[in-house]
């Protein structure tokens, strides 16, 4: 497979969370607002990056029996470090993810792509593989964010480091009666249900076109 | 034998090379983390001080009461901050409330919390806070539950962050109390 086809397979072909589905906590729980999932994707992007370059350089160091555990230990590393930057020195960035960013730890797309792709591959399509799956992650969670927040809150948040450093558009209408369920998790999985359901039918759709699922 | 001493020095040596990064990066961040977390604490004592000075810091009740700082108009007590730990839906929430001296909520602030973003983490608006201002007195108490509130829909989806800061607010409310005039 072509560099470009490992960098691109990660936002449409194989995007993590409508077609592998990983990563599922994260994209239901953070996905209340847009400026949400750009932080949890950008932050997902660069555990990501640094795991499977990473584990990808160690692979014929790292013995198998020991392999889930190294990983673990690899990408803990990264997302302690990841912390740890952006408490010091983008506090607001920290404060806004929460509790999802030590979360980032169990996020199934880090060790799935470590154990499926860095650990039989090189380095730089390893690298490739991280930026196009983070990608993809950050555009998928981006989407059901966007639709969860539009309909549930009548809202758009772009920015939002605190109440003076924030920029949201408002949408007339909806936001005087939103529909409020949306914000909430039964709203998340309705939500990831229509989607999944749509990128289900439109690769049939394609594949029945004969053209590449 | 040899086998299982392999694989244990390399994953010790993974463990220590990540040990050693972290220690570099704690090394230059610790001080950056600190400085923040004291400006943090010191602008929402600002915030909450209602425009009064602020006094000594004074120890808590070692319970959910980290410490108290009185508040004074001149030279008269006009009231007190207390700086509140109470539970969330995702971990502790630390906030700061000031209180008159018959337990009137002035002021509140969340200082630091692991609330779910767009939910609980709504707490740390002003607007949130605002729900609790000029109560707590005599005749005015403060909301137990969502319920209580004009508009529950405001928490909809975060009754347990709502209930923690209530509650802590309750608390805070009933020690100013207990202290006397």
């Amino acid at each position: 497979m072509s560099h470009m086809k490992e960098l691109t397979k990660g936002i449409f072909r194989e995007n993590p969370t409508f077609i592998i589905m990983l990563g599922m906590c994260p994209t239901l729980g953070v996905t209340t607002q847009v400026f949400n999932a750009f932080g949890m994707g950008a932050s997902v992007l660069f555990v990501l990056l640094g795991s499977n370059i990473f584990i990808s350089a160690l692979r014929k160091v790292i013995p198998d029996s020991i392999r889930i555990p190294a990983y673990i230990v690899v990408i803990a590393s990264f997302v302690t470090i990841v912390e740890m930057v952006l408490h010091a020195f983008v506090p607001a960035v920290f404060n806004a993810l929460g509790v999802y960013l030590p979360l980032i730890v169990v996020n199934c797309i880090i060790l799935g792509r470590a154990e499926a792709f860095a650990n039989k591959n090189t380095v730089l399509d390893s690298a490739l593989d991280a930026v196009g799956m983070g990608i993809g992650f950050t555009l998928a969670l981006s989407l059901i964010a966007a639709i969860r927040e539009i309909i549930g809150n009548g809202t758009i948040t772009l920015f939002n480091l605190s109440e003076t450093q924030r920029f949201v558009i408002t949408i007339p209408g909806l936001s005087e009666s939103p529909v409020r369920v949306l914000t909430l998790a039964a709203g998340a999985l309705l939500v990831m249900g229509y989607l999944k359901a749509f990128f289900t039918w439109n690769s049939e759709r394609r594949a029945a076109r004969g053209g590449r699922v | 034998m040899k086998q299982y001493l392999k694989v244990a020095f390399i994953l010790f040596a993974i463990c220590a090379v990540s040990a050693i990064l972290l220690a570099a990066v704690n090394q230059i961040t610790a001080p950056y983390i600190e400085y923040n977390t004291m400006q943090t604490t010191a602008a929402a004592l600002d915030a909450v001080s209602g425009g009064y000075t602020q006094g000594e810091h004074l120890e808590g009740n070692g319970d959910n009461i980290n410490y108290i700082v009185p508040l004074y108009d001149g030279d008269e007590l006009a009231g007190y901050i207390l700086e509140l730990s109470t539970s969330g839906y995702g971990g502790e929430i630390v906030m700061a409330a000031s209180y008159r001296l018959d337990g009137t909520v002035i002021s509140s602030k969340v200082m630091s919390d692991d609330e779910t973003p767009g939910l609980g983490k709504n707490a740390e608006e002003s607007w949130y806070m605002a729900m609790f201002e000029g109560l707590g007195g005599e005749g005015r108490p403060l909301p137990e539950s969502k319920n209580d509130l004009a508009d529950p829909s405001v928490v909809s989806g975060a009754s347990v962050t709502f209930a923690g800061v209530s509650s802590a607010i309750r608390s805070g409310s009933e020690y100013v109390k207990s202290l006397g005039r």
